[in-house]
């Protein structure tokens, strides 16, 4: 079950990215993340009333943890603007080799509250198999 | 060479937000979570909108002109980010990054061969590679699980 919420997410993301980006080549980046955070507070704000939920400030925890929406900003910003300058292809390729390192990065050290999983050499050879991936997706 | 850094740093922010947003659904509920991820988002995005020069050109939108759909995004991106919250903890972050690719590249693939009619071989071959060398990793971490389980 696990699994397959995994697998629902990849699709839904680039279905997501279409809408997106859709949206913003025809308002503009900046206007369109507004647009874009505003159509989702929509079923958020219904989920909260129909299951009365209260919404309040925890202020005993962590600050951090409430930036995860402003780093989500900075994700539709840089991808829109690699998408203009580097492609669709391109943009998808470096992306996912950013989100590979940084998750054996994150993994390796259980930073933010994660699992340590050392890392191991032998996962460059898995590295330099996805660099090489991306090499031939960009070329051809 | 700028643009390079921008789009493997925009991979990277996208783990980090995964991460922290769903450390915060761990405290305060998974709703809550993504209520408060949208808030601080749309706060920002307001704030990186002011100091832009779209603001002033805001008046110039033809708004007639844009499909209904394209305003779905944003309710397609709560729906990954509940699931996002509710998995991250249950999952490897290096397994859900694969699973994840796997998802988005071949639907990614799908969409340009409907939309586009395009398939090119180099695609396929540099998605297969990647994959493959995701699964090679993948592999090595369960073979360390199955160590510690065994010692």
């Amino acid at each position: 079950m696990d699994i397959l919420i995994s697998a629902c997410i990849g699709p839904l993301i680039t279905i997501m990215i279409l809408f997106n980006s859709t949206l913003s080549q025809n308002v503009g980046n900046y206007n369109s993340s507004v647009l874009i955070h505003i159509a989702g507070l929509f079923p958020i704000l219904l989920i909260l009333i129909i299951s009365k939920m209260t919404i309040k400030l925890h202020k005993d925890i962590p600050l951090y943890l409430y930036s995860g929406g402003a780093i989500g900003v900075f994700t539709v910003l840089f991808s829109n603007m690699s998408f203009s300058a580097l492609g669709a292809s391109i943009t998808l390729a470096l992306g996912l080799f950013g989100q590979s390192a940084a998750s054996l990065v994150i993994d390796h050290f259980g930073l933010l509250g994660m699992a340590t999983t050392p890392f191991q050499k032998k996962k460059l050879i898995g590295l330099i198999i996805i660099v090489l991936g991306i090499l031939i997706m960009t070329v051809f | 060479m700028l643009y390079i850094l921008i789009a493997i740093l925009a991979g990277v922010s996208i783990v980090i937000a995964r991460i922290i947003n769903a450390n915060l659904a761990k405290k305060v509920g998974v709703f809550e979570g993504t209520f408060f991820n949208y808030v601080i988002g749309l706060l920002f995005s307001f704030i990186f909108l002011l100091f832009s020069k779209e603001l002033l050109q805001l008046s110039k939108i033809n708004f007639s002109i844009i499909p209904w759909w394209a305003y779905l995004g944003g309710v397609i991106g709560v729906i990954v980010v509940v699931l996002s919250n509710y998995i991250t903890p249950r999952i490897s972050s290096f397994y859900l990054t694969l699973l994840i690719f796997v998802g988005q590249f071949f639907v990614g693939m799908m969409i340009d061969y409907i939309a586009l009619n395009l398939l090119s071989i180099g695609k396929i071959v540099g998605g297969l590679l990647v994959l493959i060398g995701l699964i090679y990793n993948l592999l090595l971490d369960k073979d360390l699980k199955n160590q510690e389980v065994r010692s």
